[in-house]
């Protein structure tokens, strides 16, 4: 096996293992054992067949958000308001789910819906790119701060006019079956939204590294100044990968709302935009070790809610955001031994070489 | 009417200053701290629990910048001496502070029925000062965080400008390999001043739940940090740039919360005064047109490259 994939899988696995101690230790300050929790939850998780189908479930939309931050990642622009553009998805599937349930055919429909929430999401993320590429707008800042100008959009069409029939709370009405993404797998949640993610996962993977606008975008995030001077319009790049990238994060509100949760709340799915980011550095922004690390924090979140139903015990169910935390700063910290390794082999084999 | 509202303006615009000054000091080293939402966080809790655990305002805020420097010295571990993304590594920190808040809160106190209280700091008025009229209510009833304000402005003005220390802290976010050769750590300038931002952003975050609301909810902060960071950007990387926007911003705060206090909701949605302070960051950083940015912002010190 080459020396630096070996490196890659020890040093990950190392990181996740270590996360999980030290999250066991939280467990331990409050008289907890983790050992026993931590083993119930994997036994249940691996050998219950509905929740096995959650864990992917919950994987689904975070590849989207994941692939979000990844895309802009490569052309070295950071895109961190695909929580805003995810709302911005749900907010368009919801409504459009609405308009026309019951008014033409489920995959008419799930189709319809599925092109307008890429396109809303893609919007708000064009309009970040745009910024940048006509007012040099420094994009890691607007994106950040779209999330909140969305998500207060959000809360006042929740009030008003999406507001549920009832009127009691800032919430949409539940849509019928007709505008549900099928299931997947009986006896469980999950749908065929999760095969979506990974066709659109593969096909990311197969824009950037088999295409020429993939040459592009990657030319542009290594030197965007020689990319220029080769011609290549690095405005132009921004604008398009931020689109695409705004549309991936959009896409996540399509199968949370018409995969999971049938309508809309307030603080709906509200860590997801951070967890993706978490999931691509986890992955090395490679759109296929994307899916298996969305794999794992959905693994991670349904393990932390197992834990906080288990009777008898009383764990809070925020130790998911906690364990997520810490698996990412030892991935991160992984980074640091990976590139020193690879650092010493480089001095090894410059050593034989001089000696010979 | 306006003395009211420019005095909340001010008393809004008391945790951006400290956050955003935190900020200028630690970017002009070089170090982004993009892990300052979570550092807010962190110093919002501390206070909080600092302070009901024993009753003292004073020992809950400096359980606040205590807390607010352990994140920064994570932080700062991470990004200097093993030289990792900034952008990424502020990220992972934001999401484990927020994860440590809410399961200790949790932790501490369970499932209260009534959200637990302390008592807000109250308004100091100055003597003399204070009864100067118009400007004496609006500057000089405050609380005691506002007055550290104050003293913090000038002061780190001053040291980054006029004393060799703050000389030390520019050219290292300048010119790193000239401090190398001058014989200073840059690594350990770094992350001293990363530490320091964390006493102040730990101190900004417990404006929030022990100076102004007297409880402690999981969104407290809620993009304030990035706020202040935007408002670094925005004030040129200068305490007194940072001092003029952290104004702006404290008003742009004050009409929000005045306008619900009146039903401006009945012209206006709510949520568009929610979302004024950020749409005016878009708008703020679209227009502004000549960065002074420090020339090593963000790019980890490798001796002998």
């Amino acid at each position: 096996m080459n020396a630096r994939i070996r490196d890659m899988i020890i040093t990950n696995f190392l990181a996740i293992a270590a996360g999980l101690v030290i999250t066991g230790l939280m467990l331990i300050i409050i008289d907890i054992n983790p050992v026993t929790v931590f083993r119930a939850a994997i036994i249940t998780m691996l050998t219950d067949k509905y929740t096995m189908g959650d864990v992917l479930l919950k994987a689904t939309p975070l590849i989207f958000t994941a692939l979000a931050f990844a895309f802009t990642y490569k052309a070295s622009l950071f895109n961190i308001g695909a929580q805003g553009q995810f709302y911005m998805g749900a907010i368009v599937a919801i409504a459009v789910s609405l308009k026309l349930e019951g008014r033409v055919p489920t995959v008419i429909l799930l189709i319809i819906v599925c092109i307008l929430t890429l396109l809303a999401g893609g919007m708000v993320g064009a309009l970040i790119g745009f910024l940048k590429a006509r007012y040099n707008a420094n994009e890691f800042l607007v994106s950040m701060m779209s999330t909140y100008v969305v998500l207060s959009l959000n809360n006042y069409l929740l009030r008003t006019f999406l507001k549920e029939t009832k009127g009691e709370y800032p919430q949409t009405d539940a849509i019928t079956r007709e505008a549900w993404i099928p299931n997947l797998l009986k006896g469980t949640r999950l749908h065929v939204g999760f095969l979506l993610a990974i066709l659109v996962a593969v096909g990311i993977w197969v824009l950037l590294y088999k295409t020429p606008l993939g040459y592009r975008i990657r030319a542009v995030g290594s030197n965007a100044k020689a990319a220029e001077l080769s011609g290549i319009n690095s405005k132009k790049i921004y604008i398009i990968t931020f689109f695409i990238s705004g549309a991936l994060a959009g896409m996540a509100g399509f199968t949370e709302v018409n995969g999971v949760q049938h309508m809309l709340i307030q603080n709906f799915n509200t860590g997801i935009g951070a967890a993706g980011l978490g999931i691509a550095i986890l992955a090395n922004a490679n759109p296929i070790g994307i899916i298996f690390a969305s794999i794992l924090f959905g693994a991670i979140s349904v393990i932390g809610n197992l834990m906080g139903r288990m009777p008898g015990v009383n764990v809070p169910s925020s130790i998911v955001d906690l364990m997520q935390g810490f698996v990412m700063i030892f991935v991160i910290i992984a980074y640091f031994f990976r590139a020193y390794n690879e650092n010493r082999r480089e001095k090894l084999k410059l050593q034989k070489a001089v000696g010979k | 009417m306006i003395t009211n509202l420019l005095s909340r303006a001010l008393m809004m615009s008391t945790p951006l200053l400290l956050g955003s000054i935190a900020e200028v000091i630690a970017e002009r080293s070089g170090m982004m701290v993009t892990a300052i939402e979570g550092i807010f966080l962190m110093g919002a809790w501390g206070g909080f629990v600092g302070t009901y655990i024993t009753g003292s305002v004073s020992i809950g805020i400096l359980t606040a910048m205590l807390f607010g420097a352990i994140a920064a010295a994570i932080y700062g571990f991470v990004c200097i001496f093993l030289k990792q993304h900034q952008v990424v590594t502020g990220t992972a920190i934001n999401i484990l502070a927020a994860g440590f808040c809410t399961y200790f809160q949790r932790v501490l106190f369970g499932v209260p029925t009534s959200p637990l209280k302390i008592n807000p700091l109250g308004k100091i008025p100055i003597p003399v000062l204070s009864d100067i009229p118009f400007i004496g209510t609006i500057f000089f009833e405050q609380n005691i965080l506002t007055y550290i304000v104050y003293l913090i402005i000038p002061v780190s003005y001053f040291v980054l400008y006029h004393t060799a220390v703050g000389l030390m802290i520019r050219s290292t976010g300048e010119n790193p390999e000239a401090v190398d050769v001058a014989g200073i750590n840059v690594n350990k300038v770094r992350f001293s001043v990363v530490l320091v931002a964390g006493l102040f952003g730990g101190l900004a975050g417990a404006f929030y739940s022990v100076g102004y609301l007297g409880m402690f909810t999981n969104n407290i902060i809620g993009g304030r940090g990035w706020i202040a960071f935007a408002i670094c950007f925005l004030g040129n990387w200068n305490p007194k740039g940072a001092a003029v926007g952290a104004v702006i911003f404290g008003f742009a705060e004050a009409i929000a919360i005045y306008m619900q206090s009146i039903g401006g909701g009945e012209y206006f949605p709510n949520e568009l005064f929610i979302a004024l302070p950020y749409i005016l960051t878009i708008v703020l950083t679209v227009s502004r047109k000549n960065f002074n940015v420090p020339a090593q912002l963000g790019i980890p010190y490798i001796k002998g490259n």
